[in-house]
Order: structure tokens, then C-alpha cells, then sequence
């Protein structure tokens, strides 16, 4: 699971929830690199995200940060859902199946 | 080397002031900043305004500045907030007056004013001046004109800055960005200019301000690493020390409480950003995936080789809207069965708004324990469904009049005495307002700056 190779903070901007997932490891980056994709986590998230996945690298910080559109119900002020800035987004990623082949 | 050094002292509405007082009293600040602002706070305080021109402002000002201004005043230290929201001369009155009490003659208040574009959008309309909205795409505000309750531009540091070159000891600000509260005054201090040669530099003034500007979230609070902040609860705000090359060293005060290594401030580099090679900020455009993060000691993070881009052309504006009410309740069931028995309540609430005929835009279900923050991503009904010991239910709507909520937020009150046996509901809370976010950009010129400088008699 995503939880044994790295972190998860998450927060909002609008109707725009991202996740920043920081590596535990350069090894774990440059897997995570290829496994975490727009689909993969626009499958993960199913309806609750409604728009469009963007995933910028971070080598740097062996970080990926990842934008998702249309993430929170039209935005933290109008949202039904009680995580009104989609922190709890980060954490829900932490149990995605990531397959280390 | 001249070095500069500036700490946090709040996050948000609502925050603690203790840290930003120890930060004060033992972290040899020369600058404080007070972030007191969210996307739509704004909107609250325009409508607390219009109902008294004296107020619009954050009332969290009061004991804040009852709080600092004693061990600022014996220190030095000059705060920045962002607390004047939709009055920033209302605070600066109030300001004034805390700090004669206190009998702190000749200190300086400097005001920042010009991010309040309510009153101008007329103006704008018969410019031509349209506001296309970011996320929908949406060509002017034309169908939410009638019910916009707050405008407002995030503005730089400019006026920050005039105000700490005429001597303000304080600065309060409208709509400022957080970050210009920090960019501010490192660019006071070194000299940088908005032009070349000193892009990177306010590159790396943005970067250390988004470091530090949500307080704590750097230093140790909401992070992964929760484990291992000792003293929970003596939470400890973070600082930076730049020197004039605009390297910084982001630290915390000495002693228990908080924790500050390369993975709390790399927490932060990734927190609510979109693209990281281009954050935008009024004051110019810094690139995060330059940074280089050094451990340089226990609590102690070396912040190097930032790039950055010049300040956008455009700003952004953030408008609030009237959109209609949300009305929420919820209730909870006791094992055996919690789980069925909070499924036979959900039955029983949806079969309660037909009979109602209820009219309502948005309905929301969730089941406490369960769902409630991981939405669709967990299974459900859940697999450890029947050894649950207790279960919630919660019920939120969203409606287009006041009177519609709060007929329908009774659902789960009913479900107290009406559901399973064994259940409770808790105090109902009230039915809130529905404000719509537009936001959308604005050419920086149209947004002019300006500050004034009140001196305490």
C-alpha cells in the first residue's frame, strides 16, 4: 500500500483538492513516479472526484504533487461533506494498492 | 552576513497566541506575521460590516494585540497581520486604541488599503472589465452579479512594505496574500526591488513564507511524523532566519514542543500548491522544485538555491456569492446492530423527505465510524459492520431558502425519539449561509495600493 513507501498531506484551493505524497526513499520516487497516474487515482477516487488528475514531479523532494479538479463539492463553503478541505483526501490515498514490480 | 529574522504567529481565524508569544519572548524575532484569512472569510466579515461600519474586521485582533503588543513593544518585534479583512481601518482604530491603553505613545500603525474591489464592480462592468471564473471556465459573473457579497484581490507587499519605510510598528492589511505578510518584510530589510536582478530572491522570500505562514503545519502540527513531536499540545511556531542572499534557516524556539526537520518543511513545500515549479504570488513567482533542504541540526533546516520567476501581471480575485443554505444534523446509534439500525434510520430519513416533499439541491449521508471522511473509497457497507459497538448518521442538505434547511435538519432530531431504540442526536446546529467561491483574475493595475500611517497619541 501507498502507506509503507511514503507521506500524504493534502489540502484545498477552491474546488481543487491536491495531495502531496513525499517519498520515503529516491527508490520509492521513482516507483511511485510511474505507478501513481491520473487514472490510477481517478479510479481510486471514484465520483468523489468529479474533474481532472495533474501530477507534477518534485525530484527534489522526492515529492509528487498531485492536483485533482473538481474534488470538493464545489469548494470548502459549499461542500456537504464534513472534510470541507479535503484533508482527510491525503490520508484516504495512503491505502491505494501500489503492486512493486 | 546581515541576516533577517521573522516568525508565525497564526494560521487562521481562531488560532493559538501562545506560540506566537514564545516566539517573541525567546526566538529573537524582528517580524511577526498574523494570517487570519481564508478564501471566504471575507465574506462573513462584509456582511458583519454592512450591518456596522464599524466592525468587518477579524475580533480575534483584540486579544491578539492585547497579547503581543506588551512583549513586541519590550523586544522590538513588528507585527504584520492580515486581521483588517473587510475594515482594515476599523482595526487600525481599535489597534490604536488597545496600544494607548497600554500607553504606548508614538507607536505606528500603518494601513493597507485597495483589495476591496466590492464597491468597484460597477465600475469594472461599465470598463468592460470581465471576470472569467478559473475552475468553471464560466465568462463573466454576470448570472452571480446580483448575489456577490465579497470581492476581493490578493495584493503583494508593496504597501507593506511603504509602510515599514515610514517606521509602522504594526502593519494591518486587507485581503493581502499571507505571503506578503512574510515577502514583505524581507524585501524592506535587503532592499530587493520587483525587477531583475532580485526575482529569485523574491522567489525564495515566497517560498520561506509559504514555509512559514500556515504556523505550525511546519514545525510539527498536522503532519505524518506525529509520532514523534514530543510535549503534544505545547505546540511550537516556526521561524526563518535569511540572510541577504535569501538562504533561509527555518527553526523553532529551543526546548520541548514542536519539531521541525527537512520532512516537516518539505510537508509544507507540497501543501496546498498546484503547479510547484510556478506558485504564484502577487509578489512574484518562486519555484519549488529548486529548493534544496539541508538537516543542519535538531530542529534546524537549511533552505537553499531557490528560483524565482517575476510577479504575475494579473492577480487573483477572490468573490463570494450567495448560494443558498446548508442544513445538518446528526444522530447515533448504540450497539447491538448499530450498524442496521443506523441503515434502517437512513431508510427512514429518505422515506421522511418524500413524505415532506422536500425541496432541496444537494442531499448528503454519511455514516460516522464509517464513511464520513473517506467517502467513496472505502467498502461499504463495511466488513466489520456487525461488531460495531456504536454507529452515526449524518444528514446534510442543501437548499435554496433558510426556511427549507431548518424544516429538513430535523430529520435526525426526529430519528432521536422515531429511530431504533438506543439512539441520540446531540445539540442540532444552526443552519448556515451557502457562500459560492468565483474565483478569477484581475490586470494588477487596476488594483492600485495604498497605505496610511496612524500614530498612537
Amino acid at each position: 500500500m501507498l502507506k509503507d513507501l511514503a507521506y500524504a498531506r493534502s489540502g484545498d484551493k477552491g474546488d481543487i483538492v491536491n495531495i502531496g505524497v513525499m517519498a520515503f526513499s529516491p527508490e520509492n520516487y521513482q516507483l511511485l513516479k510511474k505507478k501513481l497516474t491520473p487514472e490510477k487515482i481517478k479510479e481510486h477516487f471514484g465520483s468523489d472526484v468529479k474533474g481532472d488528475v495533474v501530477i507534477y514531479k518534485m525530484p527534489n523532494l522526492n515529492s509528487l504533487e498531485i492536483v485533482m479538479n473538481g474534488a470538493l463539492g464545489g469548494g470548502a463553503t459549499r461542500t456537504l461533506a464534513l472534510d470541507q478541505t479535503g484533508k482527510a483526501k491525503g490520508q484516504s490515498l495512503l491505502y491505494m494498492e501500489i503492486d512493486a514490480d | 552576513m546581515k541576516t533577517v529574522k521573522i516568525g508565525s504567529g497564526s494560521a487562521s481565524w481562531g488560532d493559538m497566541m501562545e506560540p506566537g508569544i514564545d516566539l517573541i519572548e525567546q526566538g529573537d524575532i524582528q517580524y511577526l506575521g498574523l494570517d487570519h484569512l481564508a478564501e471566504l472569510t471575507l465574506s462573513i466579515l462584509q456582511r458583519w460590516k454592512a450591518k456596522d461600519p464599524k466592525k468587518g474586521y477579524i475580533p480575534d485582533v483584540i486579544p491578539f494585540m492585547k497579547g503581543l503588543l506588551p512583549p513586541a513593544r519590550k523586544h522590538g518585534t513588528k507585527i504584520l497581520c492580515n486581521s483588517g479583512g473587510a475594515n482594515p481601518e476599523a482595526a487600525g482604530e481599535v489597534v490604536a486604541q488597545i496600544a494607548k491603553e497600554f500607553g504606548m505613545e508614538g507607536l505606528k500603525i500603518g494601513i493597507v488599503l485597495g483589495d476591496d474591489l466590492l464597491p468597484r464592480l460597477k465600475e469594472f462592468k461599465d470598463q468592460g472589465v470581465k471576470f472569467e471564473n478559473m475552475e468553471t471556465g464560466e465568462e463573466d459573473i454576470d448570472r452571480v452579479a446580483d448575489r456577490i457579497v465579497a470581492a476581493n484581490a490578493y495584493i503583494g507587499a508593496e504597501s507593506i512594505i511603504e509602510a515599514l519605510e515610514a517606521g509602522a510598528d504594526v502593519v494591518i492589511t486587507g485581503r493581502a496574500s499571507d505571503n506578503a505578510l512574510y515577502v514583505g518584510p524581507l524585501m524592506h530589510e535587503f532592499g530587493w526591488k520587483f525587477e531583475e536582478p532580485y526575482w529569485d530572491k523574491i522567489g525564495a522570500a515566497v517560498t520561506i513564507g509559504h514555509i512559514i505562514e500556515c504556523g505550525a503545519c511546519s514545525s510539527g502540527s498536522m503532519s505524518s511524523q506525529w509520532r514523534k513531536v514530543d510535549d503534544p499540545g505545547n505546540v511550537r511556531n516556526p521561524m526563518a532566519e535569511v540572510d541577504e542572499n535569501a538562504a533561509a534557516i527555518i527553526s523553532k524556539i529551543d526546548g520541548p514542543g514542536g519539531l521541525v526537520n527537512s520532512g516537516t518543511v518539505k510537508e509544507h513545500l507540497v501543501y496546498e500548491v498546484h503547479d510547484p515549479y510556478n506558485y504564484l504570488m502577487p509578489d512574484g513567482i518562486a519555484d519549488f522544485a529548486s529548493a534544496k533542504l539541508e538537516d543542519i541540526a535538531p530542529n534546524k533546516v537549511r533552505v537553499t538555491e531557490i528560483k524565482g520567476k517575476p510577479r504575475p501581471e494579473k492577480l487573483k480575485v477572490c468573490m463570494g456569492y450567495r448560494e443558498g443554505f446548508i442544513g445538518e444534523g446528526q444522530v447515533w446509534f448504540p450497539g447491538p446492530d448499530a450498524f442496521e439500525k443506523a441503515q434502517w434510520a437512513e431508510k427512514w430519513a429518505r422515506r421522511r423527505l418524500e413524505i415532506m416533499n422536500a425541496q432541496y439541491d444537494e442531499l448528503r449521508i454519511d455514516y460516522m465510524g464509517v464513511n464520513i471522511l473517506h467517502g467513496n473509497t472505502v467498502p461499504f457497507p463495511p466488513p466489520y459492520a456487525k461488531d460495531m459497538y456504536e454507529c452515526g448518521l449524518r444528514f446534510v442538505v442543501r437548499t435554496k431558502t433558510y426556511e427549507e434547511a431548518d424544516r429538513l435538519k430535523r430529520i435526525p432530531t426526529w430519528l432521536w425519539t422515531h429511530g431504533p431504540v438506543g439512539s441520540a442526536c446531540g445539540q442540532p446546529l444552526p443552519v448556515r449561509p451557502v457562500i459560492g467561491l468565483w474565483p478569477t483574475l484581475i490586470p494588477r493595475e487596476l488594483v492600485p495600493t495604498r497605505m496610511v500611517i496612524k500614530e498612537v497619541k
